[in-house]
Order: C-alpha cells, then sequence, then structure tokens
C-alpha cells in the first residue's frame, strides 16, 4: 500500500494495468488489421497478419481538412481562454475577500454550467448573425467552455506565488500591470503550459457543439468526421480505428509529454499545496 | 460564519496592500467577465425566456408564448420521469464504479518501483483518449459478433454472446454505458486521489503500524479520515461531468433502447436537432440546469472553504 511493493504487489500492478489497457491494444490491433482478413468470430486480441496500410488511408484529404479544422478551434480558443484568463486571474488576486469568493463561484458555476443547457440560445444567436457552419461560431462557443475553467485554474496558480515577489515589485514602484507582464508572467509558465494542455485536450474532442453547429464537410472537426465515418464506411473497421488512432495521438502525446505539470493543474483545486 | 473566516484570511495572505497603489483588480477582470456573462450567463437566461414559448407553426417559423405548457408536456408524457430515473442510475453508478476503482488504484499504485512511471502512464490511458475515440471503440467492444466482451464471455464461460445484446436490450443498455464511462474516467479520480496519498502523514502510519495495525486498520482510521476532503470534492466534481456527459451515450446508443440509456444532455440535442423543438428542448434545459444546481451548492461551498483557508 506504501512504500515499496511486495512482489505480489508488483504482479497486482502489472494485471490491473493489463486489463485497463486491453481494450485500447484490442483497437490498435483491429487498426492493424489488413482489409481482406475476416473478422475472428469470437474476436482475438490480436490480427493474424498485421499491417500499417490502413494507416495510409486514415490520413485522406477529408481527415486533412476535419485535422485542420480542430488544430485551428484548438489553437484560437487556447489563444483568447489563456490570456483572458490570466488577466482574469491576476485581477482576481487584487479583489477583496468578500468579491473574489462570489466571482470564483460565478466562474465555477459557468464552468459547470451544462453545455446543453445554453445550445439553444447560442445556436440561434449563431444563425441569426448568419454564422451558422463557420468556425467563428463553434470558436464563440468553445470560449464558452473554457474561459471559465481558464481563469479559475490559473488563478489556483497565481495564488501559490509567494506574496514577497508582488510585494517587492510594488515597494520599488512598479504598476499592477507591470508587475503582471515583468513578475507575474515569467512565473506562470507552468500555469499558461498545464491550462493550455487543458482546454486543448477539451476542445480536441469537443463533440455537442460540433455536431450541432457545423454542417457541411468543410467545417466539420475530427471527433464529428469520425462519427460520420461509421455511417459512410460501413464495416470499414480497420480504417476507423487507425483514424481514431491518429486522431488521439496528438492529445496522448501531449499529455505525456507534459503530465508532471498537468497533473498539479488538475489537482490543483482539489489537493491543497 | 462567513465573518471571523473573513478577517481570520486577512492579514499577509493577499497580495493587494492597496493603499499605494490603486486598486486595479476590477479593470484586469473585465474581459474575463464580459466573455463570461456574453457566453454562459446570457444564454442561460434566454434559455429560460426560449422554455416558455412554441413554435407559432405555419410556414413562417417564429414563435408564440406559451407559458409553462413545455413543463407541463414533460411531466405528463412521462419523459421527465424517464430523464430522472436514467440520470441517476448513470451519475450514481458511472461516480461510484469510477471513484472506487480510481481509490483502489491509487492504493495499489502509490508503492513505487522501477515500472511505476509506465504503469500509471498506462492506467491513464483511457481518460486521455478522446471521448469520441472511446466512445467507438466501446461500440465494437460490446458487439454481439465482433466485440472483445463477447469473445470472453464464449471462451470463459461459454456463454453464446448473441444471446446478450448489449447495447441493443434495454435492460442491460444501461449498465453497458455506465461500465464503458468508469473505464473512461476513473483515471481523473485515480489521478487525484494518488497525489493526496503523497500528503498523508506518514508518521501516523508508522504509528498505526507499530501498534499493530494492519492496512485495513491503517485505511479505515488513517488514510480515509486524512482523504475525506479530497474524496468528498471529487466525488462533487465527478458528479457534475458525469451528469452532463453526451459522447458516450449519443455515439453508442442515442439514447436508446427505447429511451433506456437517455439523459437530459442526449435528450435536449434529440428534441433540439432532431425534431427541431428548439422551446421543449430549452425547458429540458432548464430543468437540467436546475438539478445540476443541487450538485453545484454543495460544490460551490467546498470551493468556498478552500479559498477562506487558503
Amino acid at each position: 500500500m506504501l512504500g515499496k511493493p511486495t512482489t505480489a504487489g508488483k504482479i497486482g500492478q502489472i494485471v490491473v494495468a493489463l486489463l485497463i489497457v486491453a481494450p485500447i491494444v484490442w483497437m490498435f490491433g483491429l487498426s492493424l488489421k489488413p482489409p481482406g482478413e475476416p473478422f475472428a468470430n469470437p474476436a482475438n486480441l490480436w490480427p493474424n497478419s498485421p499491417t500499417f496500410g490502413n494507416y495510409a488511408s486514415a490520413v485522406r484529404p477529408e481527415f486533412r481538412t476535419y485535422f485542420l479544422n480542430s488544430s485551428i478551434l484548438s489553437i484560437v480558443t487556447v489563444l483568447v481562454s489563456v490570456t483572458l484568463g490570466l488577466v482574469g486571474a491576476y485581477g482576481l488576486l487584487h479583489t477583496k475577500i468578500r468579491a473574489r469568493l462570489l466571482l470564483i463561484s460565478a466562474l465555477v458555476a459557468a464552468q459547470m454550467v451544462p453545455a446543453a443547457s445554453i445550445i439553444i440560445p447560442l445556436f440561434t444567436a449563431t444563425k441569426d448573425l448568419g454564422l451558422l457552419d463557420t468556425r467563428a461560431a463553434l470558436i464563440g462557443a468553445y470560449i464558452a467552455l473554457t474561459l471559465p475553467v481558464a481563469t479559475v485554474m490559473q488563478y489556483t496558480f497565481l495564488r501559490r506565488l509567494p506574496t514577497e515577489v508582488f510585494e517587492a515589485a510594488r515597494v520599488d514602484g512598479a504598476s499592477t500591470g507591470r508587475v503582471l507582464v515583468s513578475i507575474v508572467l515569467p512565473l506562470s509558465v507552468p500555469a499558461l503550459i498545464a491550462t493550455s494542455v487543458w482546454l486543448t485536450v477539451v476542445v480536441w474532442q469537443e463533440f455537442l457543439f460540433a455536431l450541432s453547429f457545423t454542417t457541411s464537410p468543410n467545417m466539420r472537426t475530427l471527433p464529428v468526421g469520425l462519427n460520420d465515418f461509421i455511417g459512410q464506411y460501413g464495416i470499414r473497421y480497420g480504417e476507423l480505428m487507425a483514424t481514431s488512432i491518429v486522431m488521439s495521438v496528438p492529445v496522448i502525446g501531449l499529455f505525456l509529454l507534459l503530465q508532471r505539470y498537468f497533473v498539479q493543474g488538475i489537482t490543483a483545486g482539489a489537493v491543497k499545496g | 460564519m462567513t465573518a471571523p473566516a473573513h478577517t481570520r484570511s486577512e492579514p499577509g495572505r493577499q497580495p493587494s496592500p492597496s493603499r499605494r497603489v490603486p486598486n486595479l483588480g476590477w479593470t484586469f477582470l473585465i474581459p474575463a467577465l464580459i466573455g463570461v456573462v456574453a457566453l454562459v450567463y446570457a444564454p442561460l437566461a434566454f434559455t429560460v425566456v426560449q422554455s416558455m414559448k412554441g413554435p407559432a407553426g405555419g410556414f413562417g417559423g417564429g414563435e408564440i408564448f406559451l407559458g409553462l405548457d413545455n413543463y407541463q408536456q414533460m411531466l405528463d408524457d412521462g419523459t421527465l420521469t424517464m430523464l430522472l430515473k436514467n440520470s441517476i442510475l448513470w451519475t450514481v453508478g458511472v461516480v461510484l464504479g469510477q471513484n472506487l476503482l480510481g481509490f483502489a488504484c491509487a492504493l495499489l499504485m502509490n508503492a513505487r518501483w522501477l515500472g511505476s512511471g509506465l504503469l500509471r502512464a498506462v492506467l491513464v490511458l483511457p481518460w486521455v483518449l478522446p471521448g469520441i475515440v472511446a466512445a467507438l471503440l466501446w461500440k465494437f467492444m460490446y458487439d454481439p459478433q465482433l466485440g472483445l466482451i463477447g469473445s470472453v464471455l464464449q471462451r470463459g464461460f461459454g456463454v453464446d454472446p448473441n444471446q446478450v445484446q448489449f447495447l441493443a436490450s434495454p435492460s442491460i443498455a444501461l449498465i453497458a454505458v455506465i461500465v464503458a464511462a468508469i473505464w473512461k474516467g476513473f483515471p481523473f479520480s485515480f489521478l487525484i486521489y494518488l497525489a493526496a496519498l503523497q500528503t498523508v502523514d506518514r508518521d501516523l502510519i508508522e504509528a498505526a503500524v507499530v501498534d499493530g495495525g494492519g492496512r485495513w486498520t491503517i485505511l479505515r482510521q488513517v488514510i480515509l479520515p486524512a482523504l475525506k476532503p479530497v474524496i468528498s470534492l471529487t466525488v462533487l466534481l465527478t458528479s457534475i461531468f458525469t451528469f452532463n456527459y453526451f459522447d458516450l451515450i449519443w455515439v453508442t446508443t442515442q439514447g436508446g433502447p427505447l429511451d433506456a440509456t437517455h439523459i437530459f444532455p442526449t435528450y435536449i440535442f434529440q428534441v433540439g436537432f432532431g425534431q427541431f423543438n428548439f422551446e421543449l428542448a430549452a425547458a429540458y434545459g432548464v430543468v437540467a440546469f436546475l438539478l445540476l444546481t443541487l450538485l453545484l451548492i454543495p460544490y460551490l461551498r467546498q470551493v468556498r472553504r478552500e479559498e477562506l483557508t487558503h
């Protein structure tokens, strides 16, 4: 339970990890199945003659479009929400405790509002503005989804910075804005990274808004494109699984690379540092 | 209750000795606040307004005022009861499952050795997998002929998988999607509990060991009390996420069979974008938000407390 594991403990850890990862291994196996190889019934964990052929067809032109759309949406949303969020979080630090509690509650509540409870007016407004089926509409929706969490997450980071940092600069006569740019910003790099990763993961897999707000293939994002794929291509499961894996790799990679920051960010609110 | 906490948290804590420099906090907050009000709170208010209307009918479109008719309708035709029942079973099932599994895995994985880093990364994979990919994966996992679960049942237990239509049987489908959601969501709880376990006072554990306490005693008397605040926060947080879940259910069952797996988000999507009854969908949106506040209020109370004692 604590300290060094016994041999039994190690075996337990490995067995649990294998059970958890089995569906993903199976998915990877399906992605390597040649289109001609019939499905085993009952299913096997691994194909007889694995091939990477499905991956070549997984990067068809339409998926390049979806990939591009998802990337643009992620980048723009992250830039806007992380910037506004950091500035807002810095502002929160300077409010009096009563106002701050109220503001944090309002932000956390906004973060938790079911997307399905605000989607109808957002859709109607988008339609009235003639923005249906555009990236701009999805960017608006994604800022709605991410700005509250971007602010709260970065606030929990800023709150941990030693107060002497601010006060020393203040005594030297630096303005509030100056302190933000030359002192807070450099210290916030881990917060910026963690928040950006989190928001990228959210936007990259967002499904409800992308499904409702886009209609043309040119505007579809990866999750919706993948979902359309099931209907269009019938039983080409190998290709479907290969596409799924191609889509998952960027977020899994980001996570594994930045795991340390990420875990800090997620647990910042729940575990006291 | 607020007043003493207020004075307690003041001295030296805040970087805002605003006597020398004017307090610019609000200026910095304005862009974020405008964004949140315009994109979240205003739409929420419009949802309430729209829920009291209905389509005017005819070709011109437009809306007429209906008062509470939409709410009356969901009460009368039984959909509200259906959605409440499904949402409670779904949320309780997923939250219990993912937190128990996450906690058990955190205890198991807490012991460090050479393989720990890799094994922990492997455990986190389901959570990092995009929701749509996990949903597709489980749709195939449950396929009676081609799926891995049918295969395990057939090979291990001699069960004919065609007898178990996981996603097509109204009595099993909800359990099937709950299992998939637990698999997808447990690493979140796991990560939080694993981080929290590092903060447990080792001296207390040593003391319990000296007193002859076994693992069970240590768990009950030291670890659980120390982790209680983290557990309740995580349970609330995962309840909120689960209540709001859309992708997994929509992709695997679309709320079927016979509405057996419909929860608020999937039903709202179906009514709004399948039947184009935006007003009725808005009414369900209002109910969903009201129900969510039951979870939100205790969560906000915890957030407040954490902020005051920080």
